[in-house]
């Protein structure tokens, strides 16, 4: 974090401190409390919704746990805040797992259907079991009491205040952390993530458990902030408005979730004025009014475009001096918003305002952490985190078969891969290499056939289990993560040497800037390695493709694997770029890896592999050394068709 | 014994019902891998439409007017909500514009006609007919009917005639579909139109049963992706038996426990199918392509 962030965050703090003395007023101090605690539950939210990009409609329902977590220990058994807190936390955290281990297993809309239900059970298990909750009377709590001292108002303000910069700290120090990497890296290449060894289900539900967990210590806060707890509070309308607010103050930004969680908790307070709304939505009108005027008269933007925006702000205005009651209305004006936000705002306030710092100074925006570290040519390398122990063959695939409805795309293939040799596997387009890599790596799940790598059997396991074994692999169609620089591509490689726990990433512990330190070096010298050290920070898809190759190479080695596969890597790549490729691919033998090539030039194929095996429409038609192969009938029919005798 | 019976048949009525609404989320699933989280206010402002309509002409006349307001209900949801999300791809986009709509169309039914539940007078006889000894409402046999019927005709339309097949391709590859000159993108608003419309139809078939408001259609719409997930998004034969299996659940989980847990085992069993077989009881799990 550089000086001015912290000064900024420490002024930030000591004017939030300074808060109630300036607003003595019982009814101010209480609404600064709920927006210190939506905000806490808004971080874990946007963990969720905007690290992760997954849509929970329950969050509702887990703040509501929380609530009443420390709404039913006090009540029963007269539990102290100290204990009470702690509770809610590990309660909503369970909560959280027992929803996403099952609804995170498919892609899709699941999570946003699973957490809708949830949320509804939730409110009516907490109505029914009236024996634990008190049912529809609800609960009333005190607030603590510590030493004999009842904590009033202000103090429960500093409280809160407290509880608001810890989370701060804490999100801030997990989402900067590999942990954090690993969320981005997920939301933005599933399946390269799973391949560097990074389980997008696990991190999933890593994500939406912490994100609960928080959603726990908001709820539990929350309870003794209004002394009295009922079911409806948290009901589907709470749900959206969190929503709103992660999606309005900024997704992916701390400051946004502040933002949103004080536009939220003002909002119901200017929608019960009708007044204050009439000019609102007066004022807006005339801005965007004003706005298009402007940019149609410059041709920044056409009639069709603002025409929308235009009409839907004088609707508004119009349709504030038309009604005389404005909370009849409230839902359509939430549900407006969220419209406007997705379709006009989509990186939130928060977004908006970095746009337009960006615009002005672009000097001031850091995208990305800059990583200047340089790295040498002796952390390169590294041993593989499973020794390899088989002797002969690595890796053993016994009569594969891989069915895609009808078609066999790979029909009882063998393939042994003798240890340290560099393995071609080649063929026609459609004969099945990509496929092999695919079933090698876990992606698939072969219909029947067996394989065995390093003494292990990993038929069937998933693939980051795979990667974890020392398997790494490189793209035909590359998967990079494109918003990431290329060292932070790299890094996410490296995301299995990166062994502290979470605990260790909040405090900073020793052991954690040491591994760190270690990564950081290592991937330096791996993009030297691959000639991509000038571009180190760059973000990845702007990389060249023939770079963007290299890239994903530097990332395989950076799993330390025993075995490299190479799926077309000098696709895309000038003849002197191809040249220092093979010189790279023997380096890479001469380290003890040994590497399975797909490839189409057959020049690269003959002068560096040691064996070759030849596929064509599923079947294995010949193997042996590249001279063999090449002079094989069948492999001269399967390339240039017919008989080569006639 | 007898008792039992009679719950598995309300149940059938009511599982019938939700699997109708799942049907409609399955329609614009296979289409563009989206569906509406304002499917449940979908049915209840057909309900409420036809309501109003059933005060000045017969039931069977108002059919056809739901059925025309469903669609183009559909189409508006389609235009608003998931066209522009579609076009970004974003999956956050489009979930979160439905149910900015479905809010919308809740508050606004709420202030068109009121915040309290109203009946739907019935259409056939209310006194229930007696087989062996089981009593069976006359409405809750025109429900089976009716939601066999809709998707008996949807089925249909996809295997026999030539949009139906326009349909189908875009199911199975979107893009691959649109090169060979199907407009995809009419194909999705159709889907939208024809799952709204199924949707609407099912608040006519439902309301006479229940009570009718602007509330009613959240908690069906909620039973529905229960179906949903425990059949299989892409499951016609799913959702009929989701449907029945939630509907008889619901039945005898409120006569043996109590009436306040009815939603209860719903819940249990989506996350017990999706802990052991993801892509739901019948569905198929597609491998996807690298």
């Amino acid at each position: 974090m550089s000086a001015a962030k912290i000064i900024s965050a420490i002024l930030a703090i000591v004017l939030a401190a300074l808060l109630p003395t300036i607003w003595p007023n019982p009814y101010y101090i209480h609404l600064m409390v709920v927006i210190g605690i939506y905000a806490i539950l808004l971080l874990g939210l946007d963990i969720v919704v905007g690290y992760v990009g997954e849509v929970s409609l329950g969050h509702a329902a887990l703040f509501g746990i929380g609530a009443y977590t420390v709404g039913v220990l006090n009540w029963q058994f007269g539990a102290h805040f100290l204990l009470t807190i702690p509770a809610s936390i590990a309660v909503t955290a369970l909560f959280g797992a027992i929803l996403a281990l099952p609804a995170l297993r498919v892609n899709g809309p699941y999570l946003a259907m699973v957490t809708l239900a949830f949320g509804t059970i939730i409110q009516i298990l907490i109505n029914e079991m009236t024996f634990v909750t008190n049912g529809p009377l609800g609960l009333k709590i005190r607030k603590p009491v510590f030493f004999d001292y009842h904590v009033t108002g202000t103090d429960y303000y500093y409280i809160v205040l407290v509880a608001l910069v810890a989370t701060l700290f804490v999100v801030q120090r997990i989402l900067k952390s590999h942990l954090g990497r690993a969320f981005e890296a997920l939301h933005d290449s599933p399946i390269a993530s799973d391949c560097m060894g990074v389980s997008v289900y696990g991190y999933k539900v890593y994500a939406f458990v912490l994100s609960a967990a928080i959603a726990g210590l908001a709820g539990g806060l929350f309870t003794y902030s209004e002394e009295y707890i009922s079911p409806n509070t948290y009901n589907f309308e709470l749900t959206i408005l969190f929503l709103l607010a992660v999606i309005m103050g900024g997704r992916k930004t701390r400051s946004g979730s502040v933002l949103g969680a004080i536009i939220i908790v003002m909002l119901p307070n200017v929608l019960s004025d009708i007044e204050l709304f009439r000019k609102i939505a007066t004022g807006i009108a005339v801005v965007t009014v004003a706005y298009s005027v402007y940019a149609l008269a410059t041709r920044q933007r056409t009639l069709k475009q603002v025409a929308l925006p235009v009409l839907a702000t004088i609707a508004l205005a119009v349709s504030g001096y038309m009604m005389d009651n404005i909370t009849d209305h409230r839902l359509t004006i939430f549900g407006a918003m969220i419209l406007f936000v997705v379709y006009y705002l989509p990186n939130g306030l928060m977004g908006f305002l970095r746009s337009i710092v960006q615009k002005y100074r672009p000097q001031w925006i850091h995208r990305h952490e800059v990583i200047l570290e340089h790295g040498d040519k002796h952390h390169v390398w590294s041993v593989p985190d499973h020794p390899v122990t088989a002797r002969g063959h690595l890796l053993e695939a016994r009569n594969i078969t891989m069915q895609f409805g009808g078609l066999k795309a790979l029909n009882e293939v063998n393939l042994d891969i003798a240890k340290g040799s560099v393995h071609g596997l080649i063929g026609p387009n459609g004969s099945g290499k990509s496929t092999m890599m695919n079933v090698l790596t876990g992606i698939y799940k072969p219909a029947a056939g067996e394989i065995e790598f390093n003494r292990k059997h990993i038929t069937g396991a998933t693939p980051s289990s795979i990667a974890g074994e020392g398997i790494a692999r490189t793209f035909q169609n590359v998967q990079l993560f494109g918003e990431m620089t290329a060292i932070e591509n790299v890094l996410v490689g490296l995301h299995h040497t990166f062994k502290h726990s979470l605990i260790d990433v909040v405090f900073h512990t020793p052991r954690c800037k040491k591994e760190k330190n270690a990564a950081y070096l290592r991937a330096a010298s791996l993009l030297q390695f691959v000639g991509l050290a000038d571009l180190a920070n760059e973000e990845a898809r702007n990389l060249p493709y023939g770079k963007q190759r290299l890239l994903e190479i530097a990332r395989a080695l950076a799993l330390n694997p025993s075995l490299l596969l190479l799926d077309e890597p000098a696709a895309g790549l000038t003849a002197p770029d191809i040249k220092e490729l093979m010189a790279m691919i023997n380096k890479v033998r001469g380290h003890g890896i040994t590497v399975i090539l797909i490839e189409h030039h057959m020049d690269v194929v003959m002068s560096i592999c040691d064996k070759v095996t030849v596929l064509d429409f599923g079947q294995k038609i010949a193997e042996g050394t590249p001279a063999q192969v090449q002079s094989d009938e069948k492999v001269i029919e399967a390339y240039l068709g017919g008989s080569a005798a006639a | 014994m007898e008792i039992f019976a009679q719950l598995i048949l309300s149940g059938i009525a009511l599982g019938m019902i939700y699997g109708l609404i799942a049907f409609g989320y399955q329609l614009t699933f296979a289409t563009s891998g989206t569906l509406n989280f304002g499917q449940g206010e979908a049915l209840m402002l057909g309900a409420m439409v036809g309501l109003t309509l059933v005060g000045h002409m017969n039931y069977w006349l108002m059919i056809p007017l739901v059925l025309v307001f469903g669609a183009l209900q559909g189409v508006l949801v389609e235009r608003l909500g998931v066209l522009p999300a579609l076009k970004t791809k974003s999956e956050f986009g489009w979930i979160m514009t439905t149910i900015s709509l479905a809010i919308i169309f809740k508050n606004v039914a709420e202030n068109v006609w009121g915040h309290d539940d109203v009946t739907f007078p019935s259409p056939l006889p209310t006194a229930p007919l007696q087989f062996f000894g089981l009593r069976v409402l006359p409405m809750e046999i025109l429900v089976v009917a009716g939601a066999l019927a809709v998707m008996l005709a949807v089925e249909i339309f996809n295997r026999k005639s030539i949009y139906g097949k326009a349909v189908v391709a875009t199911s199975n590859d979107r893009d691959a579909a649109g090169l060979m000159g199907i407009n995809t993108g009419m194909v999705i608003t159709f889907s939208y139109a024809l799952s709204s419309m199924t949707a609407a139809f099912a608040g006519v078939l439902v309301a006479p049963l229940t009570l009718t408001g602007a509330t009613m259609g959240a908690v069906l719409g909620l039973k529905a992706f229960a179906v949903a997930i425990i059949g299989g998004l892409n499951s016609g034969m799913g959702v009929i038996v989701g449907g029945l299996i939630l509907g008889i659940a619901e039945t005898t989980t409120g006569y043996y426990i109590s009436t306040g847990y009815k939603d209860v085992p719903g819940l249990l069993l989506l996350l017990l199918v999706l802990a052991i077989k993801p892509a739901g009881m019948f569905g198929k799990s597609v491998i996807k392509k690298v």
